[in-house]
């Protein structure tokens, strides 16, 4: 078999392995709640593939080390060993740990690291070998050394979620003395780079006599958010362990990898289903266009109807193919909702409050890309929910509410949206803690004559955070914020509800896809401009007197009981030949990034869809426009970035 | 050619990027948009001396805006640089990077 078609079969290998992976964690943890012993049978299936496959395509490593769980899975599955939340705890880590070998597998890189070793020992001991019985791995373990190296590398979403390894490496520090390589080879081009999420690595060399405990126990909240390396290094060899001969097969899925990444292909798993429908649907469109073709020679009156009928068919087809291609990139919210058992059983573990966690929706179809981007913002919404929403039992007991805490989490189709709503029954927004904060920051003045949802609404200002315990898990003030931030990058809106005593419902509201928005289309000057729907609050026309100019030449204009600022679009982008007096045009009241502006517009031509094609990729980024359009006619029309224009706008206020 | 024209539009002039006091995740959207202006400047001068709150995603930003500036020929240098700037930029490995100044002017 040739190298490349090794690499191929690997990769597919890969993609089962962690979906088997997948199944094994939910299985354990649905065991963990009192499943029935066919879960067990489940668990040892996955691990056995996962056994067979790794050493038929050369990962010999994970196929020993899947021997040993899977040892210890078949004395469960024989009735010679009950299964206990012990044995569980550990089997999940074991999953963590192959998600991190086959991780590493993909990058090309040694299979083996501290936490496998440490497993492997722990696995051993478990079946009653003792860990010089295991298969002793080639690194024995090490629990003290006078100089650790250290590896750490965080996934691209730990910032998002709150954690800075500025703080981990400065922790570090109080262990001995740290000399600290940065790796900047992942760092992508400025324009492409996402600020929140992080592309530095880690080399550290720790000296001080350290044990790998005090280590493991500064990255204990980032496990799973990075990968990591602790090595002790070794006084007797003071060059780094020699590299075990670097078998061929990783080289050969580093190659499979760049052949990936220089395609840039990513893939989507699509039912056999949607294919078929698809395939279906061109056929009608074929039909249709033959007969429409019949016309070619001509049109006479007698035969007006059915090229009528012609036409209303094409239309019909058309609409339905666009939907069907969409449907394509829908995946359903499962996968994103997959993570939060473990991730709640974690942390309710860790927090000793005791947590039910309803799922509800999970079959609702979203776009990939929404998907993809949604994920933390949720993580965050739940840790937020466990951490300072739900309270402890002996609290909520006091309380008079039963001692295990609801967190819901429940994904529905409204109208054109999806709506993703994250609940609890905890404790409520707490006021008082809330406007004293926003006091203390600075942001008001006083709580009085502010209503609980303006009050609420305080919790998405950047650095506010109220947690009157700063627990490692919150309260570093990257919250809220960043949630409203990373929602309205996607087009949507994050509100909140919530009751004293009774708990707080977030509500993210989302559209169906990216690729299609319902818009207004406004006239400035010569140009035609797409405000986004969702935005809009409402437009009205204003008089001269309503306009006031302030120091610095910005104008505001009173609208309800607020003054907003004017942004007038022809002077935003340079149109010429628009509407210069505020009477002979419109106002369009706009809402993004949590604050409303009012965008000068000649006038308004009516509301369409429209399929948003991408400024960045075929042309460059414009500041204020997320997109293009083409028209019925022909010509081309941007789509105005709301929460972009208001930043600008908040930006030159600033200036 | 697109570039060095660019340069010659505005004036052959240096930029001037003043960092915000809480240069931290939160102001980031507003700081790449200024950097990402100032990639095509002959230089750019970056003032830090206000710089009371930092993280690493600041000085993730403030790396990636230097080497790309140098890969393009501009030259980046420091009008000043905080205490928690520098000290920031030594934990996380960055300072040479960065090129940041080891002593904090006034």
């Amino acid at each position: 078999m040739s190298k490349v078609a090794l690499a191929q079969f690997q990769q597919v290998f890969v993609e089962e392995s962690l979906e088997g992976l997948d199944t094994m964690e939910s299985s354990l943890l649905a065991l963990d709640d009192g499943g029935d012993a066919e879960l067990v049978h489940t668990i040892f299936r996955a691990a056995h593939s996962i056994k067979g496959g790794a050493a038929t395509f050369g990962f010999p490593e994970i196929s020993s080390f899947t021997h040993e769980a899977e040892s210890l899975l078949d004395e469960v599955r024989g009735g010679k060993r009950a299964i206990d939340g012990g044995i569980v705890g550990l089997l999940l880590r074991t999953v963590d740990c192959l998600r991190g070998m086959f991780a590493r597998a993909q990058a090309g890189e040694l299979l083996d690291d501290a936490t496998a070793a440490v497993l492997r020992g722990e696995l051993a001991a478990a079946m009653g070998r003792g860990a010089e019985a295991g298969a002793a791995p080639a690194s024995a373990r090490v629990d003290r050394a006078e100089a650790w190296t250290i590896r750490f590398r965080p996934h691209p979403g730990m910032l998002a979620g709150g954690n800075d390894p500025l703080r981990l490496i400065r922790e570090l520090a109080g262990l001995g003395t740290l000399e600290v390589t940065a790796e900047l080879d992942r760092l992508p081009a400025l324009d492409r780079l996402d600020p929140s999420e992080c592309h530095l690595g880690w080399t550290i060399a720790l000296r001080g006599p350290a044990s790998r405990a005090d280590i493991a126990a500064v990255f204990d909240w980032v496990e799973g958010e990075c990968d990591l390396a602790i090595e002790p290094v070794q006084a007797a060899a003071p060059a780094p362990a020699p590299a075990p001969p670097a078998p061929a097969p990783v080289a050969d899925m580093a190659a499979a990898r760049t052949q990936r990444e220089a395609g840039g292909e990513s893939t989507v798993r699509v039912a056999i289903g949607k294919i078929d429908g698809l395939i279906n649907l061109v056929g009608e469109l074929v039909i249709t266009q033959s007969m429409l073709d019949t016309f070619r020679d001509g049109v006479d009156a007698s035969r007006l109807a059915l090229l009528e009928q012609g036409l209303a068919q094409l239309a019909r087809h058309t609409r339905e193919l666009q939907e069907s291609v969409m449907g394509i990139r829908m995946l359903p919210i499962a996968s994103v909702f997959n993570r939060f058992p473990r991730m709640v059983r974690d942390l309710s573990q860790k927090l000793g409050k005791q947590v039910r966690l309803e799922l509800v929706g999970e079959h609702t179809e979203l776009d990939k890309t929404v998907l993809e981007k949604i994920g933390d913002p949720l993580v965050h919404l739940v840790r937020n929910a466990i951490d300072h929403g739900l309270e402890p039992p002996a609290q909520r007991r006091a309380a008079g509410k039963g001692d295990t805490g609801t967190l819901r989490l429940e994904a529905s189709h409204r109208g054109g949206s999806i709506v993703v709503e994250v609940s609890d029954d905890g404790a409520g927004l707490d006021r008082a803690a809330i406007v004293a904060k926003a006091v203390q920051r600075g942001l008001i003045a006083g709580g009085d004559g502010l209503d609980d949802e303006a009050v609420a609404e305080l919790i998405f200002q950047p650095g506010f955070s109220t947690a009157a315990v700063t627990t490692d898990l919150s309260g570093r003030g990257v919250g809220m914020d960043v949630v409203r931030r990373n929602v309205a990058d996607l087009g949507g809106t994050v509100t909140i509800r919530s009751t004293r005593g009774k708990g707080s419902v977030f509500t993210i509201t989302l559209p169906l896809t990216l690729a299609i928005i319902d818009g207004l289309t406004a006239a400035v000057g010569e140009e035609h401009y797409i405000v986004p729907l969702v935005s809009i609050v409402e437009s009205v026309q204003l008089g001269a007197e309503a306009i006031r100019t302030v120091a610095g030449g910005g104008e505001l204009f009173r609208f309800r009981d607020e003054y907003l600022p004017l942004v007038r679009l022809h002077r935003a982008f340079g149109c010429p030949g628009a509407a210069q007096r505020i009477e002979d045009g419109l106002v369009i009241v706009v809402e993004g990034d949590g604050s409303r502006v009012g965008l000068f517009v000649d006038g308004l031509l009516g509301q369409q869809q429209a399929v948003v094609k991408s400024l960045e990729a075929n042309y460059r980024r414009v500041q204020g426009i997320s997109g293009a359009t083409i028209l019925a006619d022909g010509s081309v029309a941007l789509i105005v970035d709301i929460a972009g224009l208001v930043r600008l706008q908040g930006g030159r206020k600033a200036a | 050619m697109g570039r060095k024209q660019n340069a010659a539009d505005k004036g052959g002039q240096a930029i001037q990027v003043a960092l915000p006091a809480d240069c931290r995740l939160a102001a980031q959207g507003a700081l790449r948009a200024e950097l990402l202006g100032a990639l095509d400047a002959p230089a750019t001068v970056l003032d830090g001396r206000e710089v009371a709150r930092v993280d690493t995603a600041a000085l993730q930003l403030l790396t990636l805006f230097r080497r790309e500036a140098l890969a393009r020929g501009g030259a980046v240098s420091w009008l000043g640089a905080s205490g928690t700037l520098c000290e920031a930029a030594g934990v996380l490995g960055l300072a040479h990077a960065l090129d940041l100044p080891a002593s904090v002017p006034a």
